[in-house]
C-alpha cells in the first residue's frame, strides 16, 4: 500500500528531516509513527500527501510512484488518503453534516450519493443524532469524530492521522482510538503519528520510530519507548538505537520479527 | 472533472456578497474607466465620420464685406475665374446668405435678430481641384483684395478639430488606462481577500482532493463577474451619453454635426469592445491573485 525506498528529505538550511528511509506498510495495517518533536513524523505524512517531494528516493502509494505524478493528478492521489489532525480543521460555519458532505461536494460527487454516504459515516462515528449541530456546539472528541467522518466518508485506502488525540483527554482518546481501530478493521490502512505513550502501549500495533530523521525502530505489536528488541528491528536500523536493550514490555514476546509479521498480515488478509 | 454548475454559482455569489464593499469599489472603477474608453472610441468615430462628410466638398469660402460694392464683387469673381486651382464656384447673394445664416444659427435667435439680409456678408463658395491647395487659395484672397472680408477654408477648422480631438482622445485614453490598471489591482485585492477569508475551506478542499481548477474557478469567476458588472454599467453610461448627444444635435438641428450621429453597428461594436475589456480585466486580475495567493 505504502512503500518508501531510500527516501531522504531536507528543508533549506536545516538538518535533513528524513534520512534514507525505507519501509513498507501493507493494506489493512495499523501503524503508529512515533518519535520526539522534529523527528520527521510530519514530514513523513507530508511526503505521503505529496505536499512535499523527496530529495532522493521513491515513494509508492497504492502501486504508484507519487514522485512521478503530474501536478494535476495529485488531487486524485489525495482522494485515496484521508487525513485527520490534532486541531480537527472543521469549517466553523457549516453543520456537522455539511462539513462531512463538503468533502464529497468538492470532488464532484452526485447529491444523492453524498446524502447516503454522509448519513452512513456519521452513524459509523457515533454522531447519528448530531447532523445539524455546529462544530462549536460539540466536545473536542465529537469534533474529532466529525473530522474522522470527513476523512473517511470517501472510503480512502489509507487514513493518515497526525496526533489525532493530541488535544483530547485520555478517556476521549480511547473512544477515538476505538473508532480508528474500527475503521482499520474495514481494511483501511491507518497511519497515526502520536506522542501518546498510553495509546501505543495498549493498542500493541506496529510501531515505526523516527529519531532526527532516521528510522530507528520498526516493530510489530510494539510499544512507545526506546524499548526495541534487538531481533525485532531487522531493517538496517543503526545499531546504536537498538542497543538500548530489551524492555519490560517485551517480555511476552510480542515483538516478533518483522518478516514474520508481514507474513502474518498477508495471511490475515487471505482469510478475509 | 465534474465541476458542478450550481456549486460554482453558489460559491461565487456567496463570495461576492461577503466581500461586497471591495467588489463594489472594483466594479465602479471598472465602470468609470470603461465609460471613458467607450466615450473616447465613440468620439473618434464621430469625428472621423464628420470629417469625411465635410471632406466631400472641401472648399474655400470667401466672405465679402457686407457693404462691398458691385464692382468689388465683380473683381473678386474674375479673380476666382483666373485662379487655376479653382474648378467651380457659387455666389450666395445677400438673401441666400441670410437664409444660410438663419439655418446655421438656428440655436441662437439673438444672433439672428441682429442680422438682416443687408448686413449679412455675401459669400463665394469655391471648389478646388485638390483640397490640399486650400491654404494657397485662402492666402491669395486674404492678401488685401478690396471688398474681401475674409477667406476661410473648413479644412483649417477640420485640422484644428482633428488636433483637438486627438489630444482629447489621448487624455481620455490615458486616464482610462490608469483607471483600468487600478481596477485590475482592486479586483486582484478583492480576490486576494476572498481567498484569505476562505483559507480554511481551501485547505480542506486540497486535503480531500478537490482538483486545482475546482478550487480556482469560483475565485476567477468572481473576478470575471466584477469586470462584467463594471462593463455593463459602462455600456449603459456610454449608451446614455450617446443618446444625449444625439438628442442635442436633433433638438438644435445642428445639421453641420449631423454625421456625428453614429450608426447602430458602430455603437454596438464599441459596446462589445467595452464588455470584452471588462471581462479581460476581471479575469486578468483574478488570475494573478489566484496564481500568487492560492497555493494549490
Amino acid at each position: 500500500m505504502i512503500r518508501f525506498d531510500n527516501v531522504t528529505k531536507s528543508y533549506k538550511g536545516a538538518m535533513p528531516a528524513l534520512r534514507d528511509i525505507s519501509l513498507e506498510m501493507l493494506k489493512g495495517e495499523f501503524v503508529f509513527l512515533v518519535g520526539s518533536s522534529g523527528s520527521g513524523k510530519t514530514t513523513f505524512l507530508k511526503l505521503l500527501l505529496r505536499e512535499e517531494l523527496p530529495d532522493q528516493g521513491r515513494i509508492w502509494v497504492a502501486g504508484r510512484d507519487i514522485g512521478q505524478l503530474s501536478q494535476w493528478r495529485v488531487p486524485y492521489l489525495r482522494r485515496n488518503l484521508g487525513c485527520v489532525f490534532q486541531d480537527f480543521r472543521l469549517l466553523p460555519n457549516k453543520t456537522v453534516a455539511e462539513n462531512v458532505a463538503f468533502a464529497l461536494e468538492v470532488i464532484g460527487r452526485p447529491r444523492g450519493q453524498i446524502k447516503t454516504q454522509v448519513t452512513q459515516v456519521l452513524e459509523l462515528v457515533g454522531l447519528g443524532q448530531k447532523h445539524e449541530r455546529m462544530p462549536d456546539e460539540l466536545s473536542g472528541g465529537e469534533q474529532q469524530r466529525v473530522a474522522i467522518a470527513r476523512a473517511f466518508v470517501n472510503r480512502p485506502l489509507v487514513l493518515l492521522a497526525d496526533e489525532p488525540t493530541g488535544n483530547l483527554d485520555p478517556a476521549t482518546s480511547q473512544g477515538i482510538m476505538k473508532l480508528l481501530d474500527r475503521i482499520n478493521r474495514t481494511g483501511t490502512t491507518v497511519v497515526m503519528a502520536t506522542h501518546d505513550v498510553g495509546i501505543v502501549d495498549t493498542m500493541r500495533r506496529r510501531v515505526v520510530e523516527l529519531d532526527r530523521g532516521h528510522l530507528v525502530r520498526d516493530q510489530a505489536r510494539g510499544v512507545y519507548g526506546y524499548a526495541a528488541d534487538l531481533n525485532s528491528s531487522s531493517r538496517g536500523v543503526p545499531a546504536v538505537s537498538v542497543a538500548a536493550g530489551r524492555s519490560a514490555y517485551d517480555d511476552d514476546g510480542a515483538g516478533e520479527p518483522i518478516t514474520n509479521r508481514v507474513a502474518a498480515v498477508r495471511a490475515r488478509r487471505g482469510q478475509r | 472533472m465534474g465541476v458542478s454548475v450550481d456549486y460554482v454559482a453558489k460559491e461565487t455569489a456567496t463570495n461576492l456578497w461577503r466581500n461586497r464593499m471591495m467588489a463594489l469599489a472594483a466594479i465602479l472603477t471598472v465602470a468609470v474607466s470603461l465609460s471613458l474608453v467607450g466615450t473616447a472610441l465613440l468620439l473618434r468615430q464621430a469625428v472621423n465620420r464628420q470629417i469625411s462628410a465635410w471632406g466631400h466638398n472641401v472648399n474655400v469660402q470667401i466672405f465679402m464685406n457686407a457693404d462691398a460694392t458691385t464692382s468689388q464683387v465683380a473683381n473678386v469673381r474674375s479673380m476666382i475665374k483666373q485662379t487655376p486651382q479653382i474648378t467651380n464656384f457659387t455666389y450666395l447673394g445677400h438673401k441666400a446668405s441670410y437664409a444660410q445664416a438663419k439655418k446655421i444659427l438656428a440655436g441662437d435667435p439673438a444672433a439672428i435678430g441682429v442680422l438682416t439680409a443687408q448686413t449679412t456678408p455675401t459669400v463665394f463658395r469655391v471648389q478646388l481641384k485638390d483640397p490640399a491647395e486650400a491654404a494657397t487659395v485662402v492666402s491669395t484672397f486674404n492678401s488685401g483684395v478690396p471688398g474681401v472680408y475674409q477667406a476661410t477654408s473648413p479644412s483649417q477648422s477640420i485640422h484644428v478639430m482633428q488636433e483637438v480631438t486627438n489630444v482629447l482622445q489621448i487624455i481620455l485614453l490615458v486616464i482610462a488606462i490608469v483607471l483600468l490598471v487600478s481596477s485590475l489591482v482592486l479586483i486582484l485585492n478583492a480576490i486576494r481577500m476572498a481567498i484569505f477569508a476562505r483559507r480554511r475551506e481551501v485547505g480542506v478542499m486540497k486535503l480531500v482532493g478537490a482538483t486545482n481548477w475546482f478550487i480556482r474557478v469560483p475565485f476567477m469567476l468572481e473576478g470575471l463577474v466584477q469586470g462584467l458588472l463594471g462593463a455593463i454599467v459602462a455600456v449603459v453610461i456610454v449608451l446614455l451619453s450617446n443618446i444625449g448627444v444625439n438628442y442635442l444635435i436633433n433638438k438644435y438641428h445642428v445639421s453641420l454635426l449631423g454625421s456625428t450621429v453614429l450608426p447602430t453597428h458602430d455603437l454596438l461594436m464599441t459596446e462589445l469592445l467595452v464588455v470584452a475589456v471588462g471581462v479581460v480585466v476581471g479575469v486578468a486580475g483574478s488570475s494573478v491573485a489566484v496564481r500568487r495567493f492560492l497555493d494549490v
